[in-house]
């Protein structure tokens, strides 16, 4: 097998655990206007609870389940007791991110205290070697991929096909205006909360897995990874961000392959600045969700 | 004393200087012109490598166990220096970031990641600086020559970095308390009003990032000096948190503030924890330490966001108008007349009082110096060609948005000494044609005609430098300034109005502020403001936020007023107050024209009054023309 061939497959992974970060990052930011920097601190924490369960002797992707309720309540509950106190004073954008970015501290550093400096990984089996379409990954990378493809097309289905999804459209687009045509943007506000915080966990779990072992501050590259995909495709869009994740993720691990793997994650950043100097508003420009 | 005692004070001394010059760099940066800056620790990193690197022998030289360019074994202070310099052009790449396009928060991710990125980039490539292990034997300040052991080296040093705290803090107070900084402020309360009176953001924010970067440098030099080591590990993005929550904690834009903070926070906080004895397994002093840090910002945001020595007001007083003597190097004594808006007004035959005026229409001038003369305002005759009298016409405007006629073809005309009304329904066009005029938008076809110039091409800083201004139907005071220092803000040609200027010192520019200041008096004591001069507009009533909107307005010496709306939201008693002050202004010469939606006040102080809807004007004259003419009755005046 080709050297491309195989840091396509790995790109695709990454991909995979990608789209699912980014596409409830930038669902969660349209929403609700919260720049949550805090998100990759809630991923890593809601990887140990999946990490306690599996210790339990429970398998891990009964463990993913667990995470995704972590991660919904823990969102809310961020939201709820954090976030909506410091809007309701009219905080300015940027006071949010500084919010945000202390409570990354909390979250990160009281994991930590909790459950230790050193790395753990999930007892669980890579499964069997599978080869499809000159690609060599192990059942789990395929399960991952798989996971990731079932959860864009609930994405899709959500935005475009149900009622809630348009109404986090609507509000995404114009809160105040949702709320006079009889959107209780409140509610959806806190729906949004609950959903992006799933995938949130969800998005956790399986970089812990992709990734072997991980530690309370795992997250903290993966979160510029996270924000280099939205950005690509501009802050705010579910689909920019799918898109985003993809070419992020093939971009890093081919250039890993190629380059050498210390600067996967520089690419990344070359991506979000030239982003941010050149078209702020993403590749596809500026449209709502 | 013992002499691990006087060490450990000497560790302490140091300590604070160096945190004490960064805290006040972001403290300029973040709390006085807004720009939050993530990144703000590769700054410090990158003096430290700067000074590390200078000031190291040639790494063949030194052992050959590490690996770094440069190796030029300079003297003290070059390294210093060069720390200070690299500080301040490191911060050059990044402008692009805090330009006009990029919202502030989306900036400040970008510096955030862009720490993350360097260090990782520092840490894997080892050949520049020698990688994760970084850089260790740094040589000291002059160690060749003194023993840095020894406790006089140490006193040396500790005074060194204290005396350069000292003269960061000075080089940073001088910045702010100049016309310089009040832009800076200005621009940090609201940028896009900011950028309406003629403040280059970009510039502003470049300047800022240079300096607060030269400060990270220089205290980034300072530190390695001392601990003779410096690696990817001192400078992880979390650090930056820390000196956020001294800023914050201190008193965010505040210069005091930053001090305490620093002294608070990384210093005395990080010191305190030294002296719980450890719990728990390894390390968990040191995450709840963390936890900690976090914890400090959210309650201090939360129940005191202005931090423990908040920035405080800059009083300055209405004084005692309208007549003033002020203080200058020469006892010059500056007369204000009723004419407080007027470029010449207060220098008109006082000599070096007031520098010439900047450039001007004829017209103004010609205005300005009836007045200065002591004309009353009904002495103002009309000029001799009817063609003079025309200040602003537009010539076919047309603004298509999308293929969506706002303005589909509008000829007018507005008369010097008028203030003509511009009236029509929702969504016909007013707000659109007033934004053309003033040049906020661009159009898709005809022409803007000011003073029998075409300056449809110019943007609109241009046109308000020629004295065509306009103001916004939101309102848009500067919160965290005084009523008296928004006037002052839009003091056209200040010499204190930038970072040179500013570094001069007060001397160079004390007459500028003197003559805006008696312009500034007289306009609140014009408006019955005065009481409020030393009270923060965020802290206004509605009516008073527009009256302070229109004043600042006047403040630029304008010759047109462009008004959207100055009465919407106003208090009906207030807003006839308004409309006399605009009669006023207008009896003497002023040319305004206003979109507004009341018909009262249309019928009582509007002459001539044109008449849009959908995207055309319908018609024009007085109010009572237009009763009479039963189209305009049946598109607006009925319903």
């Amino acid at each position: 097998m080709s050297l491309f061939l195989a840091s396509f497959g790995f790109g695709l992974v990454t991909a995979a655990v990608l789209a699912i970060a980014a596409v409830g990052f930038t669902m969660q930011f349209a929403v609700t206007d919260v720049l949550n920097l805090a998100y990759g601190a809630v991923m890593i924490a809601s990887a140990f609870v999946a990490y306690t369960v599996n210790q339990a002797g429970v398998n891990v992707w009964i463990g993913l389940l667990s995470a995704a309720a972590a991660g919904s309540v823990g969102s809310v509950l961020l939201n709820r007791w954090i976030y909506t106190p410091f809007q309701r004073r009219g905080s300015a954008p940027i006071t949010m991110v500084i919010v945000s970015l202390g409570m990354t501290l909390i979250i990160e550093f009281g994991l930590q205290g909790i459950v230790g400096g050193t790395n753990v990984s999930y007892t669980m089996s890579q499964g069997p070697t599978v080869r499809a379409g000159g690609l060599i990954l192990t059942a789990v990378q395929f399960v991952i991929i798989g996971l990731s493809i079932v959860v864009m097309a609930g994405v899709h289905v959500l935005l475009r096909y149900t009622k809630l999804g348009k109404a986090m459209r609507a509000t995404s687009a114009n809160r105040s205006l949702a709320r006079n045509c009889g959107i209780r943007t409140d509610r959806i506000v806190t729906t949004t909360w609950a959903i992006t915080g799933a995938l949130c966990g969800i998005a956790g779990t399986v970089f812990a897995i992709n990734d072997g072992s991980f530690g309370a501050t795992s997250a903290d590259l993966f979160l510029v990874v996270i924000l280099a995909a939205v950005f690509l495709g501009g802050p705010g869009q579910a689909y920019g961000a799918m898109i985003g994740a993809v070419v992020i993720g093939l971009a890093t691990e081919i250039s890993a392959a190629y380059i050498t793997p210390s600067y996967k994650d520089v690419v990344a950043f070359a991506v979000l600045l030239v982003m941010m100097a050149v078209r702020p508003g993403g590749l596809l420009g500026v449209t709502a969700l | 004393m013992t002499s691990a005692q006087l060490f450990y004070m000497f560790n302490l001394l140091i300590y604070a200087g160096v945190d004490i010059i960064a805290c006040l760099g972001l403290s300029q940066q973040f709390g006085v012109a807004g720009v939050t800056n993530f990144g703000y620790i590769i700054f410090q990193a990158a003096g430290a490598y700067t000074a590390a690197i200078l000031s190291l022998p040639n790494q063949s030289a030194n052992g050959a166990f590490q690996s770094y360019i440069a190796g030029w074994n300079l003297p003290f202070p070059v390294p210093l220096i060069g720390a200070t310099i690299v500080g301040g052009l490191v911060a050059l790449p990044f402008t692009f970031l805090v330009g006009r396009r990029l919202r502030g928060d989306y900036a400040a991710v970008g510096l955030l990641v862009t720490a993350v990125m360097l260090n990782l980039l520092v840490t894997n490539y080892r050949p520049a600086l020698n990688g994760a292990a970084g850089l260790s034997l740094v040589p000291s300040p002059l160690q060749g020559e003194y023993n840095p052991q020894s406790t006089g080296y140490q006193w040396v040093y500790s005074a060194g970095a204290l005396l350069l705290a000292v003269g960061a803090y000075l080089l940073v107070r001088r910045v702010t308390e100049s016309p310089y900084g009040r832009s800076l402020r200005a621009m940090r309360d609201n940028d896009l009003v900011a950028d309406s009176l003629g403040k280059n953001l970009l510039a502003q924010r470049a300047a800022m990032l240079v300096l607060g970067g030269a400060l990270a440098g220089l205290s980034g030099g300072i530190l390695v000096g001392y601990i003779n080591l410096w690696s990817p590990a001192a400078w992880g993005y979390a650090e930056t948190i820390v000196l956020f929550a001294a800023v914050i904690i201190g008193g965010s834009g505040s210069h005091p503030g930053a001090v305490l903070g620093a002294i608070l926070v990384p210093v005395g906080f990080e010191e305190a924890t030294r002296y719980i004895p450890p719990f728990g397994p390894p390390g968990l002093v040191e995450d709840l330490q963390w936890v900690a840090i976090g914890l400090l910002i959210l309650v201090f945001l939360w129940f005191r966001p202005q931090g423990v020595l908040p920035e405080r007001r800059r009083k300055i007083g209405a004084g005692p108008p309208p007549v003033l003597a002020v203080e200058g190097p020469n006892d010059d004594v500056v007369t204000v007349s009723a004419w407080p808006w007027s470029p010449s007004a207060a220098g008109e035959g006082d000599g070096p009082a007031v520098r010439p005026a900047p450039a001007r229409l004829l017209a103004a001038r010609q205005v300005a110096a009836r007045t200065a003369a002591g004309a009353a305002p009904s002495a103002v005759t009309p000029p001799a060609s009817a063609d003079d009298n025309v200040v602003l016409r537009a010539v076919d405007l047309v603004k298509d948005f999308g293929g969506v006629h706002a303005v589909a073809g509008v000829s007018i005309e507005v008369r010097r000494g008028t203030l003509t009304g511009l009236i029509g329904p929702n969504g016909a066009g007013k707000s659109t044609l007033l934004a053309m005029l003033a040049g906020t938008i661009g159009v898709t076809s005809g022409q803007v005609i000011y003073h029998g110039t075409d300056v449809t091409g110019l943007p609109a800083y241009r046109r308000a430098r020629l004295g065509l201004v306009r103001t916004f139907q939101l309102a848009s005071e500067f919160k965290r300034l005084t009523v008296m220092e928004n006037l002052l803000s839009a003091a056209p040609g200040n010499r204190g109005d930038s970072l040179a200027g500013a570094l001069r010192g007060r001397r160079y520019w004390r007459r500028d502020e003197a003559a805006a200041i008696d312009r500034a008096r007289a306009l609140l004591d014009r408006f019955c403001l005065s009481s409020l001069a030393d009270t923060y507009g965020g802290d206004l009533s509605g009516g008073q936020r527009r009256l302070t909107e229109i004043m600042r307005a006047l403040m630029t010496e304008p010759a047109m007023l462009l008004l959207d709306e100055p009465m919407a939201g106003v208090h009906p008693r207030l807003a006839r107050q308004i409309g006399g002050h605009l009669l006023e202004l207008c009896a003497e010469g002023m040319t305004i024209l206003m979109v507004e939606h009341e018909l009262a006040i249309m019928d009582e102080f509007c002459d001539p009054v044109i008449m849009m809807a959908e995207g055309v004007v319908l018609a024009s004259g007085t109010m009572a023309d237009l009763r009479a003419r039963a189209d305009v009755v049946e598109a607006y005046l009925v319903g």
